[in-house]
C-alpha cells in the first residue's frame, strides 16, 4: 500500500463499457407460466432466431439474475447487440401457446447505474 | 446489419483520483453539489457487523417528509421564503416523471426549478429556456426562479409576477419529499410548523445492512486509478460493484448457458463483506457527514484497505449536479462512488447517463 499521498488525475470515459444492461420482465395475459432461468433464455433465444435466424441471433448474451416469482431479470448484453436483442424482446408475443410480452424497465451502460424500484422514494419504473 | 443500429446511447464516467489531505480536493464539492441522493451503499470488505459509530452517523441521518397535494405558490409564502433563504432546504416532486410530467425541484441555494411540457411553459407565462434534450423540436422547458433574489421579496413587481404565474394562471400542485439540513443550530420542528396547513407525513431512511460470504473481490491500487497494472478498469470495478450490490453471481464458468461473468482479474476472495444500504430522501450533507466517518474509520488500525460510498441521485430529478439539466432516455442514472484508501487516498466515480451534462 502507498503511503504517499496521491496526486490529482482526472479521466473521462465516453461509452467505454462494452456492455449494455437491461433489467426487463416478462407478464402473461392469462395463466402465468413457471418458468426457470433456463426455460426463460431459451425463450428469448428463439425469439432472436425467429427474428435474425441462425446467424443473425447468434450473439452472446447473460441473464444476470433471474427472479422466478416475478419473472423479472437483468440481462448483460455487447454493446452491438442491444438493439437487436431490443426488438427480439418486443416481438414475443408468446410463451408455449399462452399470450405474453416482456416489459423493459430500464437499460444502462453500468449495471452500477440499474436502480431499485423503491416505492418509499418513487423511484421511476416505466415501460421503455 | 445495418450499422447504425449497433451504436448506443452517450454515456459518461468521469475519475478521479486524489488525495483527502490535498487542500485543492475537491471531494466536498463534488458531494455537497449533487443534491437528490435517494440511495447509499456501503461496502465494507472484511467486515461482518457495520461498525457502532458508523451506524450511529445513519441514525442521525434527516427525516424527510412527504408532503400531499402542496401548491407550488407556496414556496413564496413569507414564512417558507425565511426558511429557503437560510439554506440548506431541499424539495423535489413526487413521483413526478422527468420525461412526462411537470417536475419542481428546489435546491438548497435556493433555486426553484420548473421542468415543464410545453403547454404548461406557454401558459406559466415565466421565462425559461428549451430542454437541453430535445428529439427535434422544444416540448419541454426548463423554468429556474432565485428565491433568494432581492427582487423577490414580498410587495415588488416580480414577486408579484411569479405569484400570478404559479398561483392563477397555472396553479401548479404536486406531492413533495422535503428535508432540510439547517446550517449552524439545529431548528428541530420548524419544517413541521410550515407544513402544519398541509397533509404530511414523516419519513425515516429505511437502512437494510448484509453480510456476504466469500466472495470474490478485485484488487485495489490507491495510484493505479485507469487500471493498467495491479488493478481492475474502473468500468470493471463498477460493474463488480453493481453485481455485489445486485445479488449477481461472479463465479461463473465460461461455458455457462446462463451467464458468463465473472469477478474483474486481479482478485482474491474474503470471507466476508458488508453491504450497508440507506435509501429516502438524503441531503447532501448526511452523506458528507457519514463521509467523514468512513474516513475516521479507516485510519483505525486494524480496519479494512478500502472502502466504497456510491450515491445514486433520483432518476426523475431535474438537475444532477448543481443546477445542471438532467433527463432520463433510458435509465436517468446519475451516481457517484468514492472509494477511500487506508492512506486518505481517494478515487472518485461519477457516472452519468445519455441526457446529462458532463459531471463536474
Amino acid at each position: 500500500m502507498d503511503e504517499e499521498p496521491s496526486s490529482y488525475e482526472r479521466v473521462a470515459y465516453k461509452n467505454d463499457s462494452v456492455y449494455h444492461y437491461m433489467k426487463i420482465c416478462l407478464i402473461f395475459g392469462n395463466e402465468r407460466k413457471p418458468l426457470s432461468a433456463e426455460q426463460f433464455k431459451q425463450l428469448i433465444i428463439s425469439g432472436l432466431k425467429e427474428l435474425y435466424g441462425e446467424v443473425g441471433a447468434a450473439f452472446p448474451f447473460d441473464v444476470l439474475t433471474f427472479d422466478q416469482f416475478v419473472l423479472s431479470a437483468i440481462l448483460r448484453v455487447y454493446n452491438n447487440g442491444l438493439v437487436k436483442l431490443w426488438s427480439a424482446l418486443t416481438l414475443i408475443g408468446s410463451c408455449e401457446n399462452e399470450s405474453c410480452a416482456f416489459r423493459v424497465t430500464q437499460v444502462s451502460s453500468s449495471v452500477s447505474k440499474l436502480i431499485l424500484v423503491l416505492k418509499s422514494t418513487g423511484t421511476s419504473c416505466r415501460s421503455l | 446489419m445495418s450499422s447504425h443500429l449497433e451504436k448506443c446511447a452517450r454515456s459518461l464516467l468521469v475519475c478521479e483520483k486524489s488525495s483527502f489531505m490535498n487542500e485543492a480536493s475537491r471531494h466536498e464539492t463534488h458531494v455537497c453539489k449533487h443534491s437528490f441522493n435517494y440511495k447509499i451503499s456501503v461496502l465494507i470488505p472484511e467486515c461482518g457487523v457495520l461498525p457502532a459509530d458508523i451506524a450511529n452517523v445513519i441514525s442521525h441521518f434527516k427525516s424527510y417528509f412527504l408532503v400531499r397535494d402542496l401548491p407550488v405558490y407556496k414556496f413564496l409564502d413569507a414564512k417558507f421564503l425565511d426558511t429557503v433563504k437560510k439554506g440548506g432546504f431541499y424539495a423535489l416532486s413526487y413521483k413526478t416523471r422527468i420525461d412526462e410530467d411537470n417536475v419542481v425541484a428546489l435546491l438548497s441555494s435556493g433555486h426553484l426549478v420548473l421542468s415543464l411540457d410545453k403547454d404548461t411553459y406557454q401558459q406559466l407565462g415565466l421565462e425559461g429556456k428549451p430542454s437541453e434534450y430535445k428529439h427535434r423540436k422544444d416540448m419541454r422547458y426548463v423554468v429556474t426562479v432565485d428565491l433568494t433574489d432581492k427582487s423577490l421579496v414580498p410587495g415588488t413587481k416580480r414577486f408579484q409576477q411569479v405569484l400570478l404565474s404559479l398561483k392563477e394562471r397555472v396553479p401548479l400542485k404536486s406531492d413533495f419529499l422535503l428535508t432540510r439540513c439547517p446550517p449552524g443550530a439545529e431548528e428541530d420542528g420548524e419544517l413541521q410548523a410550515l407544513l402544519s396547513q398541509h397533509t404530511y407525513e414523516e419519513c425515516r431512511p429505511t437502512v437494510i445492512s448484509r453480510s456476504l460470504t466469500d466472495i470474490p473481490r478485485p484488487s485495489l491500487h490507491p495510484s493505479d486509478l485507469r487500471g493498467n497494472a495491479h488493478s481492475c478498469t474502473p468500468v470493471q470495478f463498477l460493474e463488480w460493484l453493481g453485481s455485489v450490490n445486485l445479488n449477481i453471481r461472479c463465479n461463473n464458468s465460461a461455458s455457462s448457458f446462463l451467464s458468463t461473468y465473472v469477478c474483474p482479474e486481479p482478485c482474491a476472495t474474503v470471507n466476508k463483506v458488508l453491504l450497508c444500504t440507506v435509501t429516502g430522501f438524503i441531503p447532501p450533507e448526511d452523506v458528507y457527514a457519514l463521509l467523514q466517518e468512513l474516513r475516521r474509520c479507516l485510519a483505525e488500525p486494524g480496519f479494512t484497505d478500502w472502502v466504497s460510498l456510491t450515491v445514486h441521485g433520483f432518476a426523475d430529478s431535474p438537475v444532477s449536479w448543481g443546477a445542471a439539466e438532467h433527463g432520463f432516455l433510458k435509465g436517468g442514472e446519475n451516481f457517484y462512488n468514492l472509494v477511500c484508501f487506508k492512506n486518505q487516498d481517494y478515487w472518485l466515480h461519477m457516472a452519468t447517463g445519455s441526457q446529462d451534462g458532463c459531471p463536474p
